[in-house]
């Protein structure tokens, strides 16, 4: 079985948003909205000794997904090859999913209310095509493949090129976008869009802390309020109403 | 038969008289109460098995896996077995709508509420007498109770508040209303809703069909009907009412045979 | 993406206004049997053909159903981008839907500058071009018409226009772009640069941009032998007053000291010949001059270019070696935009000066060879001879500049001035007169002068609204044009346009609008062909090439002999008259000017002022794309770039709205401060492009600061009349409240 990834080569990258623009185009993504997401951090240092790196990121399909985790409705489920998809049929659109992504990867698309993000144009890669990111990038700066298949481009940055995951020791949820680059290019990035620790917004989190043990208890309660009252019953034998 | 004065209270009865009212039935439900209880009893546990086939994801979920298999497979897709929730549940809502509209004085005019939903002095006073009795610490006799016991009736007002709740926030998540924040606040409360009235329910059906005494109660859901020993010593004041009217009626057709000189 | 479909009344209207003649652009399916391909999740028509979001020309295939181009991505089958697109190329339906679009032929009913139209019909708007321009023939002459065109499809009325008998014909690429590059080349090396650079990224040990932002700047294959470059080990030095992205990935970031790239240049070249770094075999073989050129930069130490440029001599030296030991492989960027500061030529013979010494002119890594490839033509008859000559100035003022690109600014003086004789008509052609040619003010006092101003485009830009007349015309996705041959590539090849839709509302491809006018002209003669596949079978038969595939494929390849190795003893490289690389250049000396690079002194700001420079972003293309819904959401209005000290001179901080002012009084729109430290203190930035003040641009307008609008002031190149555009100094003022 595959499992699929992605290495984004910062070296190469220059940040020309052709990636995001081809991403918007095929999929119907609102203008101001994206999938794929071009930054750079902020130039750092004192002139002239200055330093600053491109970033591109989107949905890593990570190994432990958060937004999985966090779905009421089912519908973000993880396929056995690893991308994380969206079922657009089944999602309600509360956005628990947004908040608890520590990559900030996901987006509540303005017109159709429901989340939208990168699924490794997960269609076309079942025909065997590549995403349109990878197809489109100028600078050949993104590769994706098979990381359980050594010999594939991406396992071979991987694992012999040292690309690497942007991971803290606090959130570390196998993102499987991995960064290749200079080491102080990796460093910087890593240091200035580091995962954030996934969250749950309150409405969840009241129901996780405090109204589901609640209603738990309370559904307990009645059945062993019950379970006393059949004993209790037996005991003292009472009788069907016609005796 | 009794005789002109029908008692404030329950009296002892005498066996022929016990006898004869066991053999007697009285009306309790009409068919359309019947077939809503029914409807509502089966829309509500498709919803619960479907809905809680829904939540997958480790945080909420509530069911084991293999459950969630066996749904999945009935269903074949997930999303469909959203849409048969929803598609249920909005119908739910239409049958709801409609019954509340056109049986509107039938089932929400404020008299019947107030004797079927609203709890008095009697009704507060056997709470406390029942549940004494069921953890065998009293023998007192319990007061005397409308057409519906006050555990019957909390139930119904939990039902009452809860299904408004549970078809609001359905709604609001199946047609993504109002917003994230609010969305995310309906799966909440959609949940808590649910959750409230499976706790009633475990009271609800065992009282109504695993403990014996109230089998005449289970049997009238099918029937319409209770036998009238069971009225009189379960339902007084509902007896009283139905025996008075019976009284007023015979009164006035009796007087008219009388005029017509039919028989009555 | 908002998609318009074009509805059946609007179809037959367009087929009805083809008029006599000209047949309409056949349907897409029949001649061009692409595969057909997928869009998400649906099988789609495709088709092949060039992008126009800019001038590189990449291939496209456009998806499309049910006549809707419903998705534009990279060509595979292109022989130079290979499947690659840019921002701007994805977003070309964009432009093809956007609404603000120039819809039908209209004529001015207002003054000029107050945009008021009326709808009139092609007929009547040809009927209308052609009764005036020979008015104006018979009364001041075939000359007093000048042409202002860009792009290939203008090549239709370029032919028109030379038919027509005038010889004023002035792209901007040339003297607000490449121009002087291009002469400097030339001189040196025999022919010029021309586009896409030959610049072999992709092989070189060491690239030198010298006010190259490439990563800002895109060009599809050019970041993509960039990027392989950098793959492949290549470092970099990046001479640029601003913290590019090309400056954050380089080795080197030299932060020079505006105006003074010619002394490092002459001090990198004391380096390397006074160290003996530079390729002596090559130079012995292929150059001539070179003792001169020794002579002359033994005084242009590192120490002095020190006082100069403001770069620490020990990194001149050491950037020097670093050329002198990665040769021949070292790419030095001829750069795109040169017209910066008056003395371009120069700055250009000195970078290529610089690039023959390493040896690198012709050999892997360095500047490759172009490939020549035989071209079919069309027989036509000879333009008539213009009995007054060019009023723009080539060849008189501008001894050396374009005879066939003209100089722009060149008409702009004449027409203003009336010397040497009146220009009483322009015609422009997908070109944005207010925006890409500087001193707009003197642009619009020459439109005051004119009879007629007819303006042929896709957007209403600023400039419609002074037309006379507006001609809308098809885009680039709806329309033919002809193919593009280019031999600056390591493979040569011949790509074509063709139309992937029905032109929209009632626009029309120049081919038809100049064939139109062309028989209203009595100049028929010079259009032998009547529709776009004759005219494409007639010039690609002789090359034999099979029309069918390259209709499918949209382009096709030849073999490529881009290295002097690959090059035999008859098949020269160096074009000039001695055979030899010219490091000295005597042609230069006999017009009268330096034979040899010479720095001359660059005007600093004025105190309370910093020099205006500018540059490009990756999602826009020029003043052409503001107006895309998709490229406008990720990039809306500009920002100027002001030094962290500067800014803080003026109290200023970080998203702060200011208005730019240059010492001529001249205000820009307000714009956004970005305060950092990746750009030296003398010095503003602004990405070109925005401020337009085209209201018919719904999205565009008014956003941001011009930068062309604050060019009061240009240098310009007395060689070939470019014009330096950093010599603007700018001061932030408080921007007035809103109105």
């Amino acid at each position: 079985m595959a499992r699929y990834g992605m290495v984004t080569d910062l070296r190469r990258c220059v940040g020309c948003h052709a990636c995001t623009v081809a991403c918007n185009a095929e999929w119907d993504v609102p203008a101001g909205q994206a999938r794929t997401e071009v930054r750079a951090t902020p130039i750092a240092g004192t002139f002239p000794a200055l330093a600053s790196s491109v970033f591109v990121s989107q949905c890593n399909q990570c190994d432990r997904p958060p937004c999985v985790n966090a779905c009421p409705s089912g519908a973000t489920r993880q396929t056995a090859s690893g991308i994380v998809s969206v079922d657009k049929r089944v999602c309600i659109g509360c956005g628990f999913c947004v908040e608890a992504c520590p990559y900030d990867a996901r987006h509540l698309d303005r017109q159709t209310r429901q989340v939208d993000k990168c699924d490794f144009c997960l269609s076309r890669v079942e025909r065997g095509q590549e995403p349109v990111c990878v197809a489109t990038c100028t600078a050949h700066a993104k590769y994706f493949g098979d990381l359980e298949d050594r010999s594939s481009v991406v396992s071979r940055m991987v694992f012999e090129n040292g690309a690497r995951r942007i991971e803290t020791g606090e959130v570390a949820v196998g993102p499987n976008v991995y960064y290749a680059g200079l080491p102080e290019q990796l460093d910087l990035v890593a240091a200035t869009f580091p995962p954030r620790h996934p969250r749950m917004p309150a409405s969840a989190t009241v129901w996780r802390r405090a109204f589901k043990p609640l209603m738990l208890t309370a559904i307990g309660v009645a059945f062993a309020g019950q379970a006393v009252a059949f004993f209790t019953q037996l005991k003292n034998g009472e009788k069907d109403f016609e005796d | 038969m009794k005789t002109d004065t029908i008692p404030l209270e329950p009296v002892p009865l005498s066996a022929d008289q016990a006898e004869e009212m066991l053999q007697r039935q009285i009306k309790k439900h009409y068919l359309t109460s019947i077939l809503l209880h029914w409807f509502n009893a089966f829309v509500w546990l498709f919803e619960l098995l479907t809905g809680a086939a829904l939540i997958t994801s480790p945080y909420f979920r509530i069911t084991p896996e293999w459950y969630l298999t066996i749904a999945q497979d009935v269903f074949g897709t997930r999303a469909s077995m959203l849409r048969f929730h929803v598609a249920v549940g909005i119908t739910w809502l239409v049958v709801f709508v409609v019954y509340g509209i056109f049986g509107f004085r039938a089932y929400l005019g404020w008299e019947v509420l107030q004797s079927k939903l609203f709890l008095d002095a009697d009704d507060r006073r056997w709470l406390v007498v029942r549940t004494l009795r069921i953890l065998g610490r009293s023998r007192e006799p319990l007061p005397p109770q409308g057409i519906y016991n006050a555990g019957q009736k909390m139930f119904a007002q939990l039902v009452f508040a809860m299904t408004p709740v549970i078809l609001v926030t359905g709604l609001i998540m199946a047609f993504r209303l109002f917003g994230a924040w609010a969305i995310g606040w309906a799966v909440v409360l959609h949940f808590v809703a649910v959750t409230s009235v499976v706790a009633g329910l475990m009271v609800h059906v065992y009282m109504g069909a695993v403990f014996p005494e109230e089998k005449p109660a289970f049997f009238s859901m099918i029937t319409g009907t209770v036998n009238e020993l069971f009225a009189y010593s379960h339902h007084f004041k509902w007896w009283r009412t139905v025996k008075q009217e019976e009284a007023e009626w015979e009164a006035a057709h009796n007087g008219q045979a009388h005029a017509d000189g039919a028989t009555p | 993406m908002s998609t318009e479909s074009i509805s059946r009344r609007q179809f037959l209207g367009t087929v009805a206004a083809a008029g006599a003649g000209a047949a309409v652009a056949p349907a897409a399916a029949e001649a061009r049997p692409h595969p057909p391909g997928w869009r998400g999740d649906e099988r789609v028509e495709q088709i092949a053909t060039i992008c126009e979001m800019c001038f590189w020309r990449c291939g496209v295939l456009a998806s499309v159903a049910d006549g809707h181009v419903v998705r534009l991505e990279g060509n595979p089958d292109h022989p130079l981008t290979r499947g690659r697109l840019c921002a701007r190329g994805n977003a070309g339906t964009g432009l093809l839907y956007d609404p603000d679009r120039l819809k039908y032929p209209m004529l001015r009913t207002g003054k000029r500058g107050e945009g008021q139209f009326k709808r009139i019909s092609w007929d009547e708007a040809l009927d209308f071009l052609a009764a005036k321009l020979k008015a104006i023939k018979d009364a001041h002459g075939p000359e007093a018409t000048a042409f202002f065109p860009h792009g290939i499809g203008s090549r239709f009325f370029g032919t028109l226009m030379s038919a027509y008998g005038t010889p004023n014909s002035a792209e901007p690429s040339f003297a607000q772009c490449r121009g002087p590059r291009d002469v400097g080349y030339a001189l040196t090396f025999g022919q010029p640069l021309g586009s896409p650079e030959p610049v072999d990224l992709e092989s070189s040990k060491l690239i030198v941009l010298i006010g190259s932002h490439l990563g800002e700047n895109v060009f599809t294959s050019q970041i993509t032998a960039f990027a392989n470059g950098l793959a492949g080990g290549a470092r970099i030095i990046a001479v640029d007053p601003r913290f590019s992205t090309a400056a954050a990935k380089a080795d080197w970031w030299l932060p020079i000291r505006p105006g003074t790239d010619i002394a490092l240049l002459l001090a990198w070249m004391h380096v390397l010949i006074g160290e003996q770094l530079y390729d002596r075999d090559y130079v012995a073989q292929y150059a001539s001059g070179f003792d001169q050129l020794a002579a002359h930069v033994k005084a242009f130490t590192p120490e002095w270019a020190e006082g100069i440029t403001e770069l620490p001599a020990a990194q001149i030296r050491e950037t020097a070696r670093s050329m002198g030991a990665a040769k021949p492989a070292v790419a030095i960027h001829p750069g795109r935009h040169v017209t910066w500061y008056g003395d371009d030529t120069q700055r250009a013979r000195a970078m290529a000066i610089l690039t023959a010494l390493l040896g690198s002119w012709g050999r892997k890594g360095g500047i490759f060879l172009p490939t020549s490839v035989p071209r079919g033509s069309f027989d036509l008859p000879s333009f008539p001879d213009s009995a007054r000559g060019r009023a723009d100035g080539v060849g008189t003022r501008f001894p050396l500049a374009s005879e066939e690109l003209g100089v722009t600014n060149g008409l702009v003086d004449a027409t203003m001035t009336g010397d040497p004789y009146p220009i009483k008509a322009w015609i422009v052609y997908g070109q944005n007169v207010l925006e890409s040619i500087p001193q707009r003010h003197r642009t619009l006092k020459a439109i005051e002068a004119l009879d007629l101003l007819v303006v042929v485009d896709v957007l209403p830009v600023e400039q419609t609204n002074y037309a006379d007349l507006v001609l809308p015309e098809a885009t680039y996705l709806e329309r033919y044009d002809p193919p593009v041959v280019v031999t600056t590539a390591k493979q040569p090849f011949m790509s074509i346009r063709q139309p992937v839709c029905e032109p929209m509302y009632e626009s029309k491809p120049g081919w038809w609008i100049a064939k139109q006018l062309a028989s209203r002209m009595g100049l028929e003669a010079w259009f032998p062909w009547n529709t776009p596949d004759e005219h494409l079978d007639r010039i690609i038969e002789p090359m034999g090439i099979n029309g069918r595939a390259l209709r499918s494929r949209g382009a096709v390849a030849f073999a490529g002999r881009p290295y002097i190795e690959d090059r035999t003893e008859d098949d020269g490289f160096i074009p000039t008259s001695s055979g030899k690389i010219q490091l000295y250049s005597e042609e230069l000396k006999d017009a009268g000017a330096d034979p040899l690079p010479r720095y001359t002194e660059v005007e600093p700001p004025p105190a309370g002022y910093v020099r205006l420079i500018y540059g490009r972003a990756p999602m826009h293309s020029f003043a052409r794309t503001q107006n895309n819904e998709a490229l406008h959401a990720l990039m809306s209005e500009n920002e100027v770039w002001l030094h962290t000290a500067t800014a803080g001179e003026h109290r200023l901080a970080d998203g702060d709205r200011i208005v730019l002012e240059n010492t001529d009084g001249g205000r820009s729109r307000p714009v956004r401060v970005k305060v950092t430290e990746g750009i030296r203190r003398d010095c503003a930035y602004l990405v070109h492009g925005f401020g337009q003040g085209g209201r018919g641009l719904r999205r565009a307008f008014g956003r941001g600061a011009s930068d062309t609008a604050l060019m009061s002031r240009v240098k310009v190149d007395p060689l070939t009349g470019g014009t330096g555009m950093r010599v603007n100094f700018v001061r932030p003022v408080p921007a007035e409240p809103a109105v």
